[in-house]
């Protein structure tokens, strides 16, 4: 089928830059391997989608379609969660450079 | 006893001077501090005698309060004030809201508009409100529910206490974090009347009552 060609064909691009970004230590040997992971878990789901079925039934779901619907759902909102903290924290640390930068000279009276 | 005032700034050239004006002859010194501000507001704080720090870019209220808070430590002061550039808070006030500290009595005094002087034309939306996030400052925050302002900036406190309270929020959530750190900690505290003028002005530049979402979020997500 077309659509299981386009996806396997991107999910190998994927690997393939992640491998590429791990040799040029742009990310870690660990969190390639993560990503590595998570590449083949979508291929097989796209090989063999019957196997989400399976997995789905033990979860007490129909469908292996609903179960991997239900389960991006919930990684994108844990995804995107993690990205406001990550957010919440670097404008934090942004406010702490401009305020260090514009108490530069003041100068420390002593206060008696 | 030094009492500094600290009055952030965002684009208030128009009004800043009139609030310099009213607050300068309360205090022994103004802070000034222009959060990023593309306008002249520098300038006219400058000419005002106040002293000036600066954002590099804007960082927000809550932000811009901790950085003037941390200057007049370094200048050495012993009371700081917190008031708004927008002229909303009354300088005339600024006595009674230092007295107590000046006798001994308590850390730190926040103003209240919920304490018999009534609000000038303060919208009834803006009053349901600020009642909601009471029952929210409560229920959620563990902020007393004697604390009849939940969203007051007029406040002051002692050097003590401004070297304790490590407050974070860089935007509007600041008020209910200083108000959740001074209440859980052994600092002593108490309210007294403030008056507000609401004008269209204000309103129009001042929160929007949707920011309310934004603050309980900040709240939220906002951890130490």
């Amino acid at each position: 089928m077309l659509i299981q060609i386009v996806l396997i064909s991107s999910l190998v691009l994927a690997l393939y830059v992640t491998w590429r970004r791990a040799t040029q230590g742009v990310i870690s040997w660990r969190e390639a391997l993560g990503w590595s992971v998570l590449w083949v878990i979508a291929g097989v789901i796209i090989l063999l989608p019957q196997t989400t079925t399976t997995v789905a039934n033990f979860f007490g779901v129909g469908r292996g379609v609903d179960f991997v619907l239900y389960a991006s759902v919930v990684t994108l909102f844990f995804l995107v969660f993690k990205i406001f903290l990550t957010l919440d924290r670097v404008e934090r640390r942004l406010t702490d450079v401009v305020r260090k930068d514009a108490l530069k000279e003041l100068p420390e009276q002593k206060h008696e | 006893m030094k009492v500094y005032a600290v009055i952030p700034a965002y684009n208030e050239a128009s009004r800043i001077g009139g609030t310099l004006f009213g607050v300068r002859p309360f205090v022994d010194g103004v802070i000034v501090v222009d959060d990023g501000s593309t306008d002249e507001t520098a300038g006219v704080a400058r000419e005002s005698g106040a002293t000036i720090i600066r954002h590099a870019i804007n960082r927000g209220q809550g932000a811009a309060l901790r950085t003037g808070t941390d200057a007049a430590l370094r200048l050495g002061a012993d009371v700081i004030v917190h008031v708004d550039a927008d002229g909303q808070h009354d300088p005339s006030l600024i006595p009674s809201i230092i007295q107590p500290i000046k006798e001994g009595k308590t850390d730190v005094v926040f103003g209240s508009r919920f304490l018999g002087l009534l609000p000038s034309d303060m919208p009834w939306s803006r009053r349901v409100l600020l009642r909601a996030a009471r029952s929210f400052n409560s229920l959620v925050m563990g902020i007393p529910r004697r604390v009849t302002d939940p969203q007051s900036g007029m406040r002051a406190m002692t050097r003590e206490a401004a070297l304790l309270v490590d407050f974070r929020q860089d935007r509007m959530a600041h008020c209910s974090e200083i108000l959740r750190l001074v209440t859980r900690s052994r600092l002593r505290w108490l309210e007294v009347p403030i008056r507000v003028r609401y004008t269209s002005e204000s309103l129009a530049k001042g929160q929007r009552s949707a920011d309310a979402l934004k603050i309980v979020w900040q709240l939220l997500i906002g951890g130490r």
